[in-house]
């Protein structure tokens, strides 16, 4: 009876061991901190309203980095709790903890960090932040007031935050997490070696957040092609569309492959079925197979649009067109079509014929070609430029360094005979790392530094910018450059002890300090923004939209721009189009009637269901599955057969609006605004929180007494 | 003369609307058919490991899958009738014709229902091996697919009968339609695949 | 205000006429392949063939009068992303069956081996290939008890087949040559032979050799290997 009411959960499925006890109690302070913030503020109406149930990209966008945020800085103590145990865990040192043999960690629960962190900085914080600006900053850049599908976008919003819920799932309920790589490769991850729940966790937080990649795919590829204003052919949009969409396209050609992959080992282990099994016939590679088709176009679905925003900022900061704007375009789609083509060079050593190898490794190393045509327009652009130095220079000049060394690194990968070598070495974390982390890590920031003023209206503060990417490039060399050195020494990668007589330790010791100095660098992040938000009158971009003098359409609109983007969508003559529309001056704004999509709760239902599903798979609780699979049926019909999901306001309440707008922001326009004051440096952050705190706890304090 | 310009964007606008849903529809289809392709690949690679077992000579019947191919090619063909009549508003061609293709659909799936009941009652489960197990998951999906696409048929009609045909439903019944085609397209290669090739 | 009652613009090609045509094809291309199957008119890699290439053409049919792809009006979005994902699923598929046939063949476990030395006339000893021989002719056997081996002389003639069998309490370490020196014998050297168990080589090399246990060195044997 109770195993059809309640499936495979038991009280051995609560939280027992320090990590999941730790999670748990973190993520429940969290959670309740935020609820008393809000109800203290009575803000549920405004969250649920604004916010949660808004089909407007750009909120749906800001969601989409707050939670990739959160995301970051738990994949990042992954990360922290990876260097600290590879630094301990030299043979000679003995284990701190009883069930450590070495390090800190058992070597099972370092298994799940690595893979966990894997996961999580893949999907929810790379994946998460690429779709939050494509989200914001596309339709602004190809004159569209929304997305194609205002419901599918918020849909795919909710179904990765069920991704995300699944994915830290296993700390109240189950106590593992998948201990067999990013990837779960079977048969490891079959039933009969990994028995527990978490790999079923694994499946089905990629299996929903992967759904709604899909859709979120779809989406923007049909705004792309269908809504782009008039006159703005393929070759007039700018560079970032054009990431976006070749970016897309991948997306939604793999993810297919992905989730049929993903059912298949769901099949193999709810089901019964051979298809990676070691008995009955199945076949493992099958499964490394499939996974790579996945895996490796996914890592160039990641870095396109970081391409798109470096040809932006590089162009924008040395005030100049982009060296060749075909080139470039040709580059991005030379890119993507190779992609296609590459994925065996994951497993050279897994035994194919010399001549397979051959052809894969050639594919690999031509993908190096259109890579370095967007990289030589990059640099070709800066030639002869007024180049300015602010932040988002900064981050893509580091980019240029580190993503270099990646790429010169995966070249030599792509040759089998050193792949042979190098395999599953530290020599090959160090080059994912350079070029995820250089590429689309680096791009992510530098996105966030461009366009942040357009999304808050303010600019950041760039003297902790600076310090912080110091930190961060610092911190990278220190942490990836002794890597690779260890990988060329025969270190391989996922260890979490080795032999004191290697001489590694020493360079593991290093490579934590650097850790360490990365997170500094992520903290000086934060406190960036803090800081920007303080000296708000200071900063306040008083340009009206336009701060960095953009070439792009975004920068016509307000900062941040209201729900509808346009008062009137613009007619494109050519490339660059804002920057054309300034230098032939400005016209007027015109007014129109605006058709806006109502807000809607489908999305997050639909996703509460979604997530109920994989809850009940990964704990066999049949009846909820079933339920959840008719309740997601219920709500498509009903959102699907709703006649009335759009309103329209007309051009006379737009003029209002706007004029509204225009009142609002006035004072913060006007002069007499401190701007005399310099930019906040840490110290200076760290001497005003210190005042603020205490004069919260000295005005609480007075009052008790 | 400003109301019938209101009533043009209003028409322009919804024109675009479906022309854009119909776009994105087929886009998913062609995601659809990829994961139908990964179904395929694992089918062609696995369909030799029967460990010793009965393969899919033994155990298919031509004439049960002709038959079954015949009906769903019917169905698609009644289905593109019913969409000309939809494109005209005939609501009771529409619900006719609607109708014959869910029946013609409801007579594939008992067949095919019959055909898997029948397999796995002599013994042949996806359990056995890895040939049954991507035969079971292949053409499992493929029905999975046309019961969905019932399922969805019979809530549209039914919204049909209540609210008549406006251009939302017709929009609506225009993309399972395709989903339809696709559905047809996707079991010519299963019949290929599958059920000829077992007996080359 | 809605669009109700008119009608909406039909696409010239949507008629009953491109839908009866695209059926009666379909009809016509799903029994041709049926036929060729039963009757067993074609067969092999030509009647895959067939089947498939009518299994595409049915499918360009139903494109074409059932989904009228290619016919609308420009930019064809829906007809490129067709063909993109056909050539996908090419490579997905067919890159999937290409891969997997190359891993098997080159890692394939060691009980299916024999089967493909025979049929390709290959034969490996020691893991080194040796040189195409003929299909083999004849098994020589050699029982080795009691420390004796019989029969001491054995005359084969290239490409044959010798079996060392293990009679003894103790396993054996066939060698050749004389002892200490040892020579090799085809690539071939201290073959392990368990108790009651035998192992087979192949002789490919002509010429008179000796042959010992290398743990007893006074078990020894003799075999003439002569030209075809």
């Amino acid at each position: 009876m109770k195993e059809i009411l309640i499936g495979k959960l038991s009280k051995q499925a609560l939280p027992h061991e320090w990590f999941t006890i730790g999670g748990s109690v973190a993520f429940l302070a969290l959670a309740l901190l935020i609820i008393i913030v809000i109800t203290r503020k009575k803000r549920w109406k405004w969250l649920w309203n604004d916010w949660l149930t808004s089909v407007d990209p750009k909120k749906i966008g800001i969601m989409y980095f707050i939670v990739g945020g959160f995301m970051l800085i738990r994949g990042g103590l992954d990360a922290i709790m990876i260097w600290l145990q590879q630094a301990l865990g030299a043979s000679n040192v003995p284990g701190l903890t009883g069930e450590a043999a070495h390090g800190y960690l058992s070597a099972d629960h370092f298994q799940q960090i690595f893979t966990a962190h894997g996961n999580i900085m893949v999907f929810f914080v790379a994946m998460a932040f690429v779709f939050g600006l494509i989200n914001y900053i596309v339709p602004l850049q190809i004159g569209a007031r929304d997305l194609a599908s205002p419901f599918m976008n918020t849909l795919g919003f909710w179904l990765f935050v069920g991704g995300v819920l699944m994915v830290n799932m296993f700390f109240l309920l189950g106590g593992e997490y998948a201990a067999t790589g990013w990837l779960a490769v079977a048969p490891l991850s079959e039933k009969a070696f990994s028995p527990g729940v978490g790999v079923d966790y694994w499946i089905w937080s990629l299996q929903i957040s992967g759904i709604g990649t899909t859709l979120g795919a779809i989406n923007f590829i049909m705004t792309i092609l269908k809504m782009r204003a008039p006159g703005m052919t393929l070759l007039k949009m700018p560079l970032f569309t054009w990431g976006s969409l070749c970016s897309m396209l991948m997306a939604v050609t793999i993810f297919p492959l992905l989730t049929a992959t993903l059912f298949l080992l769901f099949f193999d282990r709810y089901l019964g079925t051979h298809f990676f099994t070691i008995m009955g016939g199945g076949n493992q590679m099958m499964y490394t197979n499939l996974i790579w088709m996945w895996g490796h176009p996914e890592v160039y679905v990641l870095i396109l649009p970081a391409f798109g925003v470096f040809s932006e900022v590089v162009s924008v900061f040395s005030r100049k067109a982009i060296a060749s704007y075909k080139s470039a375009v040709l580059g991005m789609i030379g890119v993507s079509s190779l992609a296609l083509s590459v994925w065996l060079h994951h497993f050279f050593t897994m035994g194919a014929s010399a001549n397979v190898n051959a052809f894969f490794g050639l594919m690999t190393m031509l993908i190096a070609i259109p890579t370095s045509v967007l990289v030589f327009n990059w640099i070709a652009t800066m030639y002869k430029g007024r180049i300015r130095f602010d932040t988002p220079m900064l981050w893509f000049l580091g980019f240029v360094a580190v993503f270099a060394m990646g790429g010169i690194s995966g070249v030599m990968l792509a040759v089998p005979p050193i792949d042979f070598q190098l395999h599953n070495s530290l020599f090959l974390v160090a080059h994912f790392h350079s070029t995820v982390i250089g590429g689309v890590l680096f791009g992510i920031f530098c996105a966030l530094a461009y366009w942040f003023p357009k999304l808050t209206g303010i600019k950041l503060n760039e003297r902790i910018g600076r310090k912080a990417f110091w930190f961060w490039i610092v911190g990278f060399c220190m942490s990836f450059i002794p890597m690779y050195l260890l990988g060329l020494m025969g270190a391989t990668r996922r260890l979490d002890h080795y032999d004191s007589s290697t001489g590694w330790q020493p360079l593991f010791i290093l490579m934590f300090i650097g850790g360490l100095v990365i997170a500094t660098g992520a903290v000086l992040q934060l406190a960036q923004i803090l800081a920007s938000f303080i000296q708000k009158k200071k900063l306040y971009d008083r340009t009206g939209g336009d701060p960095w003098d953009g070439r792009s359409l975004e920068w016509s609109t307000a900062s941040p721009p209201q729900f509808y983007n346009f008062t009137s969508i613009p007619i494109v003559t050519s490339r660059d189009a804002y920057l054309q529309m300034k230098l032939k001056g400005l016209t007027k704004p015109k007014f129109e009637d605006i058709h806006v999509p109502k807000n809607t709760a489908a999305g997050i239902y639909i996703s509460i269901f979604g997530f109920l599903i994989g809850f009940a798979f990964v704990w066999e609780i049949v009846w909820l599955a079933v339920a959840s699979v008719i309740g997601i049926i219920v709500v498509f019909i009903v959102r699907g057969f709703d006649e009335h999901s759009e309103y329209t306001i007309s051009s006379h309440e737009v003029q209002n609006l706007e004029q509204e707008r225009t009142k609002k922001d006035m004072p913060l326009f006007s002069k007499n605004n401190n701007d005399t004051d310099e930019e906040m440096g840490v110290w200076d952050l760290t001497k005003y929180l210190a005042f603020f705190f205490s004069d919260i706890i000295r005005k609480k304090l007075w009052h008790k007494w | 003369m400003v109301e019938n310009n209101k009533n043009n964007l209003h028409i322009d606008h919804e024109a675009a609307a479906t022309d854009r849903a119909m776009f994105g529809f087929w886009i998913y289809l062609m995601t659809d058919l990829l994961m139908f392709a990964v179904l395929f690949a694992v089918y062609s690679v696995l369909f030799k490991s029967t460990q010793g077992g009965p393969g899919g000579s033994e155990l298919f019947s031509l004439r049960l899958a002709l038959t079954e191919t015949l009906i769903l090619l019917t169905s698609s063909f009644t289905v593109g009738l019913a969409m000309i009549a939809a494109r005209r508003f005939n609501k009771s061609q529409v619900l006719f014709w609607f109708g014959v293709t869910f029946a013609l659909g409801v007579a594939f799936l008992s067949i095919e229902l019959k055909e898997f009941a029948e397999l796995i009652h002599e013994g042949h489960t996806l359990k056995i091996n890895a040939f049954l197990s991507s035969f079971f998951i292949l053409v499992g999906t493929h029905g999975l697919h046309i019961t969905f696409g019932l399922l969805w048929m019979s809530t549209t009609l039914a919204y049909v009968i209540k609210r008549g045909l406006n251009s939302q439903l017709v929009r609506k019944l225009a993309m399972l339609s395709l989903f339809w085609h696709f559905l047809d397209i996707v079991w010519i290669f299963i019949f290929t695949i599958v059920y000829l090739k077992a007996f080359v | 205000m809605s669009a109700v009652g008119h009608e909406v613009k039909q696409s010239e090609h949507s008629t009953t006429r491109s839908y009866v045509i695209g059926f009666i094809l379909s009809l016509i291309f799903t029994f041709i392949p049926y036929k060729l199957v039963v009757n067993k008119t074609v067969t092999g890699t030509a009647l895959l063939i067939s089947i498939l290439v009518f299994a595409l053409l049915q499918m360009f049919v139903q494109i074409t009068f059932f989904l009228h792809l290619g016919r609308g009006p420009k930019p064809r979005w829906n007809l490129y992303f067709f063909y993109s994902t056909v050539g996908i699923i090419l490579i997905v598929v067919g890159g999937s069956i290409m891969i997997t046939n190359n891993l098997h063949y080159n890692m394939m476990p060691s009980d299916q081996t024999k089967k493909l030395l025979n049929d390709e006339n290959i034969y490996q000893i020691g893991g080194g290939r040796t040189g195409v021989c003929q299909a083999q002719h004849e098994n020589h056997r050699v029982n080795i008890s009691d420390g004796l081996v019989s029969p001491l002389y054995i005359t084969a003639q290239k490409c044959d087949t010798l079996t060392f069998i293990n009679n003894d309490e103790k396993y054996l370490e066939i060698s050749f040559g004389l002892h200490p020196e040892h020579d090799a014998y085809a690539g071939e050297n201290d073959i392990i032979v368990r108790s009651g168990k035998s192992k087979t080589i192949t002789l490919s090399e002509s010429g008179s050799f000796r042959f010992h246990n290398h743990l007893q060195p006074e078990t020894a044997g003799y075999f003439t290997v002569k030209e075809p």
